[in-house]
């Protein structure tokens, strides 16, 4: 609280003090918007504190053209109009590199926002590092150069996840697909119905819902279970993925979930028992990677990584490597070569090496699923179940093609 | 086939109404007698939970259950007592406004203590077994505690406002106060108990239905608007059109999830379905994927033909 | 009167005009927010403040301002012949579309009926805005450009103020001849009896849809001003949250006066600008301050002072100063130690505290404002309340004060008026 009141103090005096005098050296600014009241605020928390965590490890390392790199908070309420606001106040800051994830409405906006800019600002472009938006249409009808995604859209998780289940013995040839009625959730669908060939299922059922609206999912279980699955994939999140488990668990209906978001704090204790045996592909698993990673976050920020957050660090990590390659000599900063250095950049993770893709700049990732199990390391939620891996898959099998709508137009 | 989704369907929607009523029972209680329209009820109905959630974590589920509504009821007290009286003068927008008010500032107290996160409030392992199984589904003993819980609260509510004088009371205190004042009642007491029991009557649905759907600062957010139209739609003040509009939204929610009814459906009957396909947009959206909006529209549509609800007396 | 009022829109109006080019590129986006806002509490207001009517779905016309605009912003990029300082006009119009038909049904109910027939209209608007693409663009929303016109880029957010400044200025300027107008006086009428209204021969319900489709217009353009300046909008504008900002605008800027709402804009959009990125819990405060006004000053901040203009002659200021000062102080008083106790907590229930908590096997320390405070110690909460105390204390006493010294101004206004 006090870093923050210091940090807001600094700013709330930037925007009285008004134009900024150029120092000896100019510090990188970077912006991270993020819902930090509101009904988001929860994972806006998340965001935020892993995208502190990353940057300040650039900082504990020298920082940048001879500065410390200056970290900026914004919360924007978790709102379409929140976000624009926010970017504003953090162009008129000064602000140079923006990090947000929260949200795929957001990221949507603020792409828009950052390619208009650099339109508009030839001079102090922007640099938009995406660690969160899963919608395909980022990197897809709205890719531009100055964006970066580091997050997992849709085919790349269903994708794994139907490998390593199949694999496992554990996928069945039925499948009902549930997700919300939004990009997101239709991204997922698609991706689902898409992979049948390959994982050799059915797709028995496809049921898009209201998101964040339903109290109770019984009903849809019932649906569910007129349907006689094997297996459930979902792409839901937060209560929609919650209940969903609960309600399913409470009609003593014997399905295997297969989820993207089951590792949000809190999901595992609601579920309890219910959540045993379930399906995760994520980006990050600490069971399947070094120890000192998840010791040091520990020690700084008071918690394990769980969740969005290793990702978030991912991203950090890498932008801290493409700066690394990009010398100003302390004076001006242009946002373009450390573009330019992080499309080069190949970040080697306990999960395996991360790249970025020319084409669309979508980070090749790998993908690791990992099953709920009595007893796995780094039991979450205060319980003794924890996600075991299961099988990752390196970043290049994971990826999907390049979007053919995305026309990309590199600087110069 | 078609009698288990019926059979599913009714049994499911049924008790989602059932939590529905309670949590609207006391909004309709106040409405009916005072002419209020609490903003902050479904907050009462949240705080509730929290207060039955943090018992509970100290291992006393029943407490927990037994607190909430008294908790609740008295700070519904003191709210009447020290806000709600201050503001009656300027009318009944200003009575609304307030509680408005108050809604946000109990929600980001909530946050403040509790956090953001959903919070893991749930039943004890002795309420959690399977009642009986209807077509091979199991059918969780807790969704009968909180149907039984919502027909004693019914009840309870009806004896007293017609079986007792305390109904004519309460009754003669909103529609003639100074009448029923000159009789040697009370009325601000009057008032002050209607609003308390409203409120202790969402805190008693807090704590018995937050241990079943998660506990979360955003509860009074996603319940707060629906319990409107369970209101509106039963008729203001009507304890009976309330328990009939909450079992015709519950219902409603679960037999909508059943039904792939699209305008493009409907359209193919007299030819148009594939112009309606091409057009996309909301001509394919399906009934089961915007049951969200159904509500409102069934709020509105009473707003409009039948302002005194199903059950109403008056509008 | 009217002096004083010629004075104050001066003492408004040349700032607004010549300060912007020398604030920081923060405070001008504020200051266009700012505007926005209070266009759109301006117009919520004549339908509350004149007609009698509380919506609480005034978000859908403000929404279906910003979507009409941006839809004519894609058409101008692709060529429509449309001057751009002319696009929130497409924002008026909407609303106005949207409010005769809305109108049409919501102005058949009055009172608490008619608030839940707009809160229910905007909701199901929002619910469905996602869901249909072509309309609202999924719930990523639309984004378009401003495309240049008459030598101007409008890329900078000075050209964006001046125009919103422009705007606002004209449409406000029009709202308050509406009030002037006979029409205008009806609808306060309205108001105050509505049957007698309806015995005078006047069709209320065709005279309280023409007030709501005006009230729907005008906030359709500040939509469509806020559609010109941020570029972009999504379903989320149509949401509660909106509907609620503008209630709490007008409310804490005060009803009963034309520009009350305006008052209650600024210090919100201004409250926010400074305050949001200070403190998790400034929603928190924004609740408690509305809370207050609706408690202590229901006339608002607005109606305060145009109480206080009203008084100008009669009241002896000189006698009111002390009492008002010692009013103040108490309101400072009350207000640090009620934020040190708030933050404290969130300090203290924060999970950072809770790790602190688990690594001390204690209550630990923690850092507030630059130093430690025993969670544990009476020190650390007597402090503030005893603070709060002392301001209640204050208040009272200057409240009891400043009492008599109003009664007197409000006798002698009214002889004064009776002479006259």
């Amino acid at each position: 609280m006090a870093a923050r009141l210091a940090g807001g103090t600094a700013l709330a005096m930037l925007g009285l003090a008004g134009l900024a005098g150029a120092a000896a050296a100019e510090p990188l600014k970077v912006g991270i918007i993020e819902p930090m009241s509101g009904p988001d605020a929860a994972t806006g928390e998340l965001y935020v504190t892993a995208a502190r965590y990353g940057l300040e490890e650039i900082n504990r390392a020298g920082g940048f053209n001879g500065e410390p790199i200056e970290i900026l908070l914004y919360d924007n309420g978790g709102t379409a109009a929140g976000t624009v606001d926010k970017f504003k106040q953090a162009v008129a800051d000064g602000v140079r590199v923006i990090f947000q994830g929260s949200s795929s409405a957001a990221a949507g906006q603020l792409t828009a926002d950052v390619r208009k800019h650099n339109l508009r600002n030839p001079d102090s472009r922007l640099l938009y590092i995406n660690d969160g938006g899963a919608a395909l249409d980022l990197t897809g009808d709205k890719c531009h150069f100055y964006h970066f995604r580091f997050q997992a859209p849709a085919p790349m998780l269903v994708g794994p996840l139907v490998e390593a289940m199949s694999e496992a013995g554990e996928l069945g040839t039925k499948v009902y697909s549930i997700n919300q009625n939004y990009s997101w959730g239709r991204d997922m669908e698609t991706a689902i119905r898409e992979r049948a060939g390959d994982g050799g299922y059915e797709v028995v059922e496809a049921t898009l819902h209201d998101v964040a609206k339903i109290q109770d999912f019984a009903p849809y279980v019932a649906r569910i279970k007129a349907a006689e699955p094997d297996t459930v994939l979902t792409g839901n999140w937060s209560n929609d993925l919650l209940l969903l488990m609960k309600a399913t668990g409470e009609a003593g209906l014997d399905v295997r979930f297969g989820t993207a978001f089951l590792d949000q704090p809190g999901n595992i204790a609601n579920a309890g028992e219910t959540a045993l045996g379930h399906y995760l592909a994520s980006t990050y698993n600490l069971a399947a990677g070094d120890e000192a990673f998840p010791e040091d976050y520990k020690a700084r920020t008071g918690h394990y990584p769980v969740y969005l957050e290793p990702r978030v660090v991912i991203a950090a990590r890498a932008f801290g490597k493409a700066l690394e390659a990009v010398d100003f000599g302390g004076g001006a900063i242009d946002v373009t070569p450390i573009a330019l250095a992080l499309e080069g950049v190949t970040l080697e993770t306990a999960m395996g090496p991360v790249t970025i893709r020319k084409e669309d700049h979508q980070a090749v990732m790998p993908i690791v699923v990992s099953r709920v199990e009595k007893g796995a390391p780094y039991p979450v939620d205060g319980t003794d179940m924890g996600f075991a891996p299961v099988r990752t898959i390196p970043g290049p099998e994971a990826v999907y093609p390049v979007q053919e709508s995305c026309e990309m137009q590199r600087p110069g | 086939m078609l009698m288990e989704f019926l059979v599913v369907s009714v049994l499911n929607g049924a008790i989602y109404g059932m939590l529905l009523f309670m949590v609207s029972a006391g909004l309709t209680l106040i409405f009916g007698m005072m002419g209020v329209l609490n903003f902050a009820h479904a907050s009462f109905y949240m705080l509730g939970a929290y207060i039955a959630y943090t018992l509970s974590a100290l291992g006393h589920f029943w407490l927990g259950l037994l607190l909430a509504p008294v908790l609740v009821g008295l700070l519904g007290v003191l709210v009447e007592r020290f806000l709600l009286r201050r503001v009656h003068a300027f009318g009944h927008a200003h009575e609304l406004l307030l509680t408005f008010g108050l809604a946000f500032i109990f929600e980001e107290l909530v946050k403040l203590f509790y956090g953001n996160f959903p919070v893991d409030y749930r039943m004890p392992e002795a309420l959690r077994f399977t009642a009986f199984t209807v077509f091979g589904t199991d059918y969780p003993f807790y969704r009968l505690f909180i149907g039984g819980t919502a027909i004693a609260m019914f009840a309870l509510l009806y004896l007293l406002l017609s079986r007792t004088r305390v109904g004519l009371v309460v009754r003669a205190a909103e529609r003639l106060p100074q009448t029923a004042e000159a009789l040697g009642h009370n009325v601000p007491l009057v008032f002050m108990g209607v609003f308390g029991t409203g409120a202790a009557l969402a805190g008693l649905a807090g704590g018995v239905a937050g241990a079943f759907f998660p506990t979360s600062p955003n509860m009074a957010l996603e319940l707060g608007v629906i319990v409107f139209v369970v209101v509106v739609v039963g008729g203001l003040g009507s304890l009976e059109g309330s328990l009939l509009a909450s079992l015709m939204i519950g219902l409603f929610s679960s037999f909508a999830v059943g039904l792939d009814w699209s305008l493009a459906g409907a359209l193919d009957a007299v030819g148009l379905g594939g112009w309606a396909r091409e057009m996309g947009g909301l001509m394919t959206t399906t009934l089961s994927s915007i049951a969200g909006s159904v509500p409102f529209l069934l709020m509105l549509v009473v707003l409009l033909l039948r302002p005194a609800g199903l059950m109403g007396e008056r509008s | 009167m009217r002096r004083h009022h010629l004075l104050l829109l001066v003492l408004v109006a040349l700032p607004l005009l010549v300060l912007p080019p020398f604030l920081s590129l923060g405070l001008q986006n504020t200051l266009v927010s700012m505007l926005v806002a209070a266009l759109f509490a301006v117009s919520f207001n004549l339908l509350m403040g004149q007609g009698g009517m509380l919506s609480f779905g005034h978000a859908a016309f403000f929404g279906i301002g910003a979507f009409a605009t941006l839809h004519l912003m894609l058409a101008v990029e692709d060529g429509l012949g449309v001057p751009t300082p002319l696009l929130p006009l497409a924002g008026g119009l909407a609303g106005l579309g949207l409010g005769l038909v809305a109108g049409y049904f919501a102005t058949m109910r009055a009172g608490v009926y008619f608030s839940l027939v707009t809160l229910a209209l905007a909701e199901l608007l929002h619910t469905l805005a996602p869901q249909w693409d072509g309309m609202f663009g999924g719930e990523a929303g639309m984004s378009s450009m401003r495309m240049p016109w008459g030598g101007l880029v409008f890329g900078s957010v000075l050209e964006v103020y001046y125009l919103s400044l422009a705007w606002v200025a004209l449409c406000l300027l029009l709202l308050w001849a509406y009030t002037r107008t006979p029409f205008g006086r009806l609808t306060l009428a309205l108001r105050d009896n509505e049957q007698r209204v309806r015995f005078m021969g006047y069709d209320t319900h065709k005279a309280r849809l023409v007030v709501f489709a005006v009230s729907a217009m005008f906030s359709g353009v500040a939509g469509g001003l806020l559609a010109f300046s941020n570029e972009v909008a999504n379903y989320t504008t149509f949401g509660m949250p909106v509907s609620a900002q503008v209630v709490l605008h007008t409310f804490i800027g005060g009803s009963t006066v034309f520009l009350g709402p305006v008052v209650g804009a600024a210090v919100l959009t201004l409250f926010a600008f400074f305050v949001s990125d200070l403190t998790r819990s400034w929603l928190l405060y924004q609740g408690v301050l509305f809370v207050l006004v609706m408690l202590y000053a229901p006339l608002g901040i607005g109606g305060i002072v145009e109480l206080h203009l009203r008084h100008m002659r009669e009241l002896r200021w000189r006698a009111l100063a002390g009492p008002y000062l010692g009013a103040a102080v108490a309101g400072l008083l009350i207000a640090a130690g009620f934020v040190f106790v708030i933050e404290s907590l969130a300090v203290l229930f924060s999970s950072d505290y809770a790790v602190l908590r688990r690594d001390a096997g204690g209550l630990p320390p923690f850092p507030f404002l630059g130093t430690e405070w025993q969670p544990l110690s009476p020190l650390t909460w007597l402090a503030p309340l005893l603070a709060m105390a002392a301001g209640g204390w204050l208040a009272s006493r200057a409240g009891r004060r400043i009492a008599p010294l109003w009664d007197e101004a409000r006798r002698v206004h009214t002889q004064g008026g009776e002479t006259a």
